[in-house]
């Protein structure tokens, strides 16, 4: 019998830690529930990013969160990488560590993207094994998030909400639900968001993303660049209320607000749960997820090209 | 029958082959180094990526090959803000789209993207027009400063030491002052360049009206102090000196040394004086981390 959240703690409402809110974070020490980091922008630093870490790392719960652990890439994994994250994770004593069913390059390269795996049997017995080799080296929960993505593959054999089921299952791992993922691939592979979300194994969703993302018109593009829309709130009610409950965490990566203001986004998600909670039978509105997309209106104001995350470098600081 | 991992790392290496083709997705899928890995034609190649309702199969690749360039060359300028700026976006666009092609990312981390930048821009150089330094140096020299600030911010630093003070210095007995050899600071650089270019990247950083500067012989001591990459345009002959001593030659040596090839003579009488006020302004920086005395003796602090 599996316990909720996977017997994990239940952290609250966090935000993920970007540099630019370090001066703020340390001077206000803003009432934060947890912070989720970015592991490859600390696990080198002998700079500022790590002594910030660790100042932030004494009064907040940490989560660690990765992009380029590239679990379904045919190259080795980086074993380096691996004890580079285990050490960290000790260091800040992250409550786990995440990253994304992807791949990020192959023949040693690194796009430094999270590129999609085609759905199929072969994928997931390789995927699983993977899982089970970082596991054995990190020694500390360990947590996939399912991506955004723009293309499928003709040769998958099975949709994404029964891949990484399975794969958690096999694997015996955590999910991280993005709902704002399960939504941007929602529309961009004309699948219905209810019915993943309804489908996923939720005891084993350790944690939650909500993001915003850009209306391109024909398809969605996952920027971390705004507010949360009503379609993913929707989401975030069903995936809350079959859960129990999940640690919550907002990212906001492009054009990134003042700290309160990102703070504010993610403490939305207390009005949601509250709604939730009080409606009558607690029915969720899965007809609202649905005709979403006509309700997410189309960025028209797009001038720059639109970069889905991640990009995420900390810019050097000289006096 | 075909092994299924090779099945995916077919997949794979024909996706980032497509993807990361810098003349897009559609010149990638016809490219030697996709077909190699998966032979479809553009046509076809719905047999490999699914069509949308909205989209079609190379329009929805080209959402990751945009990605991948764009994101990348974001990257590099917010590493390089100053050569970008210096070169504008297209120019700067161009030269990081030729770099990728020679130098992609090999490493989990985005940090060490453009460690190689600088050395891309000396390799594609133009030949030189006129004598002295030009216009191609100045842009190579610039992207080695911000690559060295990028390198000083997150690598090692003197902040958890207590490092050397002036009266430390003060306090080594006199016979042993030829002897002594300083510790330097990790975070220490020493780099010349034929134009200031820290003065440009440093109007650019705080966003100033900036214009290229002449050339002029630049002496730059870089350094970190409290988690910020501080920077001291030094004299030849002080240069000289801390060059010496951060290559491990001992006061004495490092001094003659330092006095012996200067390019004018040098003032004995104020020579003194002057030494004094260069080590005080270096202690107050945080050059030095301790000395080893020759007798073996360290006085680490
Ligand atoms: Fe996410």
């Amino acid at each position: 019998m599996v316990t909720a959240r996977l017997g994990h703690p239940h952290l609250g409402l966090g935000v993920g830690l970007r540099s630019v809110h370090y001066p703020h974070i340390l001077k206000e020490h803003p009432e934060v529930d947890w912070f989720e980091i970015i592991s490859e922008n600390y696990m080198d630093s002998q700079g500022r990013p790590r002594y910030v870490l660790e100042q932030i790392a004494e009064r907040y719960p940490i989560v660690m969160h990765g992009v380029s652990l590239s679990i379904g890439s045919t190259d080795p994994l980086n074993h380096e990488y691996l004890h580079k994250l285990k050490t960290l994770g000790a260091s800040v004593h992250a409550h786990w560590i995440s990253d994304h069913l992807c791949w990020t390059g192959v023949a040693g390269r690194n796009t430094h993207d999270l590129l999609p795996v085609p759905l199929t049997e072969e994928t997931l017995r390789h995927v699983v094994d993977r899982i089970r080799v970082v596991q054995d080296v990190l020694e500390r929960p360990f947590v996939l998030e399912n991506p955004s993505s723009y293309v499928t593959f003709a040769c998958s054999e099975m949709p994404e909400w029964e891949f990484i089921s399975r794969m958690a299952e096999e694997a015996d791992c955590g999910l991280l639900l993005d709902v704002n993922n399960v939504y941007v691939s929602s529309v961009n592979h004309d699948f219905d968001p209810i019915e993943y979300v309804e489908n996923v194994p939720h005891e084993r969703i350790v944690q939650c993303h909500l993001a915003g993302h850009t209306n391109c018109g024909t398809h969605l593009i996952d920027t971390h660049d705004g507010h949360v829309i009503d379609p993913v709130w929707e989401l975030y009610r069903r995936a809350h209320q079959l859960t129990g409950g999940m640690s919550t965490l907002l990212e906001w990566d492009a054009r990134i607000p003042e700290f309160p203001v990102v703070h504010a986004e993610v403490l939305k998600a207390k009005q949601h749960i509250s709604d939730e909670l009080e409606s009558p039978q607690g029915t969720p509105r899965p007809e609202a997820a649905k005709r979403s997309h006509a309700e997410d209106d189309v960025d028209n104001h797009i001038s720059e090209p639109v970069v889905p995350h991640p990009a995420v470098l900390v810019a050097a600081e000289v006096e | 029958m075909s092994d299924p991992v090779s099945e995916l790392n077919r997949l794979q290496r024909w996706m980032q082959s497509v993807i990361t083709h810098p003349d897009g997705v559609a010149a990638g899928i016809d490219s030697d180094s996709a077909r190699q890995h998966i032979d479809v034609q553009r046509s076809a190649v719905e047999e490999v990526i699914s069509r949308s309702q909205a989209l079609d199969s190379i329009e929805r690749l080209h959402v990751y090959g945009n990605a991948y360039y764009a994101r990348l060359i974001e990257c590099m300028g917010g590493e390089f803000p100053a050569t970008h700026a210096a070169l504008g976006e297209e120019a700067f666009s161009g030269f990081v789209m030729g770099f990728l092609q020679v130098s992609p990312s090999t490493s989990y981390t985005l940090g060490e993207l453009g460690r190689a930048f600088p050395e891309y821009l000396a390799s594609s150089r133009p030949p030189r027009e006129i004598d002295g330094p030009d216009w191609a140096d100045f842009l190579i020299e610039l992207a080695t400063l911000e690559r060295t600030y990028s390198d000083v911010f997150d690598g090692p630093g003197e902040e958890r030491i207590t490092l050397m003070q002036a009266d430390d210095l003060l306090s080594i007995p006199p016979e042993s002052w030829g002897d002594a050899r300083l510790q330097t600071a990790a975070s220490l650089r020493l780099l010349t360049f034929q134009f200031p270019v820290q003065e440009y990247a440093a109007s650019i950083r705080k966003q100033e009206e900036a214009t290229i500067p002449q050339s002029a012989e630049t002496r730059l001591a870089i350094s970190r102090r409290d988690y910020i990459v501080r920077r001291r345009p030094l004299a030849p002959l002080p240069y000289a000196l801390l060059r010496q001593l951060q290559q491990g030659a001992t006061l004495g040596a490092a001094i003659e040394t330092a006095v012996s090839n200067a390019e004018t003579d040098v003032d004995m009488s104020t020579f003194a004086a002057r030494l004094q006020e260069w080590f005080r302004s270096w202690t107050g920086d945080g050059y030095f981390v301790g000395v080893d005395l020759e007798s073996d003796q360290s006085v680490t602090k």
